[in-house]
């Protein structure tokens, strides 16, 4: 790489490499049986030089040949991308600890043995159709550029995901766990699945209306996708966002607190520096219902005149192949600040009411604008504090703008989601049609 | 190239093995309003290898040549985990072994035109929304995928395919004071890069379209009788039930098992459905698939009736039904996985002025903006919709999103039109990204669908 960046100097006014390298091992169980076992030995580098005001990139698996991969950022040029930025000079660095040796050792046999541990557990407890996958994950990065700066970073990952599918339906309860090492899947979150399960087999119909929506982590989804869109500087810069001019503003409900964390290394994930090279800070974007500020990369800060955040990502709304893409702004670390509720006392404060378990189509519909119009599925319907079946062919709408300011209760314990650690939480006055 | 793959081949220990390497070459050409905001050629490969031994199966991925040896190992031993888990042994269908070399014929070569070029035509395209004081902006990209793929097995198979795709798509995002509406475009194919040519009608519509929506009321949430159009009908046919018809997703769900068993009545008298990845020129195009088995023609359903389903060697062998050869990979990152190739609802013989007719007073919706499945639950949002009243298109509504369930939907199909659609551009994630995913339909009409309004 040092040899790249030196021929990269000489043709051009800054340079930048960004190596990735990861082994990735699966284990699968589908129907409480073992289905598969994969793996993946994957590497890449990814080149951005910046001459005269305008990047390149290119990117390749093998550094088999430089020379073409210099040849084809060099092409890139003539493009014309404008980046008036400069990559930072980034000497030091957090030192967080997110890397386990133990997860390196871990053995499909041992993967494969825990998850029959839970399979039968659950088998033993519900009739529904279980589905079990675990993987070990270990990466290795490092950024080095033309001002100086080499940095790398190591992270491991084990995850469990578990779930018990309704017979005759492909959907269900489904749990995630994430650790840095090795972990048995709690107790608390198998007896949890097995719970919510057993107390939505019936099939009830609900009522339409507006009424008090409780959204379980699985489908914040939803929401927290359209809270990222509207607080990215990219959406500010393209005048896409509609809380642009609301900074110091109350936008939601008071109880609201939305904070990125990427430093907390007691979570799997933790990142001392992003995709390029600047140092990770903890940033708070929404204090009690007040918009306190937006995340930028690289390239965004320079166009609005910011600081940058250290929220430049190589990837894409669904993850992605980190060598072949260029940072982006990405809300990676998201924590809305847990309120001083149970579940269960959050079920206790709806009198007529659903509960989101998990949403279908988050994606789809006007996100920019903060509108969600999401299936139910599943979800709960409740009736005087207790849940009586679970609803099908219902959806709810509304736009987050409204719906967070009428948030009655958050839960206490934050679940691993899409793009960070949520709560479940309780809003009023939510839109529910069905058929 | 072969020779180097056989050498891999021939220190493996196994019942069967394959191998399969790609050189993937990309052209990304993206403009973020005016401005653009990527451009560059890339070119990647890595290798899959796939073992199956004493009845068990396993893939290992690998880019560096000088991991071959551990990722066999790993393959090697992963098989032999499962096949001590199995109850009963993985077995692969019988196919032909094929030695072949198929490169497509081209309708301008993407590869002779130069990147330039590309980017002209990007922009001219992109300036067309950007023109009207209304679009805040667009979101277009070019994107060329050519996968040149090397598979080899044991059983003696050498096939060598290209894969061509390019595309032009992206969206455009209209304001009007804090309301914003996006719209998709797109174009695109498999046969050349004169398929996104000439687009600058369809931009200027879309554009229209995006303007449009900024004066649509949203629609009221509700339950309706709808008319689909080709794109929304496609995405249903590929997203609630061709996911449904896929064997794998199936396989290890028994009451869908059941219910999705071959002569089972699921739909109204006036629904077929095939996926057929042989017609030529369409997006879904391929001759074999990644297991090297030929592409078939696959009915899935006749006149409301199962009639087919869409295998893998493996889930052939396990289901007892016929080939079909849609075992397909993203690309050198991934093992094959059972994917639809050109899944369509068969048209009829309806004029949409007829669909008009019959539907009276409903909503016509357009446009697939995201659809998701879960179970024989689906979701789909709709571009946007029009009011029927009275068997006349009438004023325009947006915000539309639709659920409902498949076996229910598959029954409300009332009339299926005469005018065949194929989509040009795919992105089917299931796992991995499936680019030349296509599907299509001709309009049409449904009763009782359930509407989430804003």
């Amino acid at each position: 790489m040092e040899k790249l960046l030196e021929k990269a100097k000489k043709v051009c006014d800054k340079a930048e490499l960004y190596s990735n390298e990861y082994i990735y091992n699966p284990v699968s169980f589908k129907n409480a049986r073992l289905h598969d076992i994969d793996s993946t030995i994957q590497s890449g580098i990814s080149l951005r030089i910046i001459k005269e005001g305008k990047l390149g990139f290119a990117y390749t698996r093998n550094l088999a040949n430089r020379e073409e991969l210099l040849q084809n950022a060099l092409d890139s040029l003539k493009g014309g991308v404008e980046a008036n930025y400069t990559f930072p000079l980034t000497k030091k660095i957090p030192q967080l600890n997110t890397y386990e040796p133990s997860l390196k050792k871990l053995s499909g046999r041992e993967m494969v043995e825990e998850c029959a541990r839970v399979c039968d557990y659950l088998k033993s407890k519900t009739d529904g159709v279980i589905l079990l996958t675990a993987f070990s994950y270990i990466e290795n990065i490092r950024i080095i550029n033309s001002e100086g700066t080499d940095i790398s970073g190591k992270n491991t990952l084990y995850s469990i995901y578990g779930a018990i599918k309704y017979p005759g339906s492909g959907t269900g309860i489904w749990r995630v766990s994430k650790s840095k090492q090795f972990e048995r899947m709690h107790d608390s979150i198998i007896k949890e699945m097995i719970e919510l399960y057993t107390s939505s087999s019936k099939v009830v119909p609900p009522k339409s209306g507006k009424m008090k929506v409780l959204f379980m982590p699985n489908s914040m989804l939803a929401l927290n996708w359209r809270i990222s869109s509207g607080t990215s500087s990219k959406s500010i810069y393209e005048k896409i966002s509609p809380i642009t001019d609301k900074i110091g503003k109350k936008i939601f409900d008071e109880k609201v607190t939305i904070y990125d964390d990427p430093l907390n290394d007691t979570y799997p994930g933790a990142r001392a520096f992003d995709d390029e090279g600047v140092a990770c800070k903890p940033l708070t974007i929404i204090e009690n219902g007040i918009l306190k500020g937006f995340y930028y990369d690289l390239n965004y800060a320079e166009k609005l005149n910011a600081k940058p955040t250290g929220h430049g990502y190589r990837t894409t709304r669904w993850g992605g192949d980190s060598t072949t893409l260029k940072p982006v702004p990405t809300l990676t670390h998201m924590r809305i600040k847990p309120g001083n509720k149970s579940l269960a006392e959050l079920v206790k404060l709806i009198d007529t009411g659903i509960i989101v378990e998990g949403a279908l189509g988050a994606h789809s519909g006007n996100i920019p604008n903060g509108d969600y119009s999401v299936g139910i599925s599943p979800g709960f319907y409740v009736e005087n504090s207790e849940i009586v079946g679970r609803v099908k062919d219902a959806m709810v709408a509304g736009n987050i703008y409204e719906t967070f300011k009428h948030v009655i209760g958050i839960s206490d314990t934050l679940y691993p989601c899409f793009w960070g650690w949520l709560p479940a939480i309780l809003f009023d006055n939510v839109t529910v049609a069905t058929k | 190239m072969f020779d180097k793959l056989r050498a891999i081949l021939n220190k493996i220990d196994a019942d069967y093995a394959d191998i399969r390497y790609e050189i993937k070459k990309d052209v990304t050409i993206t403009f973020n309003g005016k401005e653009l905001t990527q451009i560059g050629s890339n070119s990647t490969d890595g290798y899959v290898v796939r073992v199956l031994n004493g009845g068990g199966m396993s893939s290992a991925v690998f880019t560096k040549e000088t991991d071959a040896d551990k990722a066999v190992r790993t393959a090697v031993e992963n098989a032999q985990l499962i096949a001590k888990n199995l109850e009963k042994p993985i077995r692969l269908a019988k196919v032909e072994v094929v030695k072949d070399t198929y490169v497509p014929v081209l309708k301008e070569d993407p590869r002779k035109i130069s990147i330039l070029e590309k980017l002209e035509l990007v922009r001219k395209y992109n300036d067309i929304p950007l023109a009207y004081e209304k679009i805040a902006t667009t979101s277009i990209t070019y994107q060329e995928v050519i996968r040149e793929k090397y598979f080899i097995s044991t059983e003696g198979s050498e096939i060598r395919e290209d894969l061509v795709t390019t595309r032009v798509a992206g969206e455009i995002t209209a304001k009007d004071g804090t309301l914003l509406e996006n719209v998709r475009v797109r174009a695109g194919g498999s046969n050349g890069f004169s398929t996104v040519r000439n687009q600058e009608e369809n931009f200027e519509k879309r554009t229209a379209l995006a303007l449009d929506l900024l004066k649509a009321e949203p629609v009221v949430g509700g339950v309706y009788n709808c008319i689909l159009n080709q794109s929304l009908a496609g995405v249903f046919a590929h997203e609630a039930f061709g996911h449904y018809s896929e064997a794998d997703i199936i396989e290890t769900l028994p009451s869908m098992r059941e219910k999705m068993r071959i002569g089972n009545k699921l739909g109204s008298d006036v629904i077929n459905i095939i996926d057929n990845p042989t017609i030529p020129d369409q997006l879904g195009f391929y001759k074999y698939d990644d297991e090297g088995v030929k592409a078939h023609p696959t009915q899935l359903m006749k006149e409301g009736v199962l009639t087919g389903r869409l295998h893998s060697r493996r889930t052939a062998a396990e289901f007892g039904e016929p080939i079909s050869g849609h075992c397909v990979a993203e690309d050198y990152r991934y093992a094959p996985i059972i994917r639809m190739g050109t899944i369509f609802i068969e048209p009829s013989t309806h004029s949409f002025e007829e669909l008009l007719t019959m539907l009276g007073d409903g909503l016509y919706i357009l446009d697939a903006k995201g659809g998701q499945t879960s179970g024989e639950n689906f979701t789909f949002g709709a571009q946007c919709g029009y009011i029927v009243k009275n068997g006349k298109v009438d004023a325009m509504v947006r915000d539309i999103n639709i659920t409902g369930n498949l076996y229910r939907t598959l029954n409300d199909i009332v009339a299926v039109g005469n005018d065949l659609t194929l989509s040009k551009v795919g992105g089917c994630g299931k796992g991995q990204m499936n680019i030349r995913s296509c599907h299509g339909s001709a309009h049409i009409l449904v009763k009782n669908v359930v509407i989430g309004g804003a």
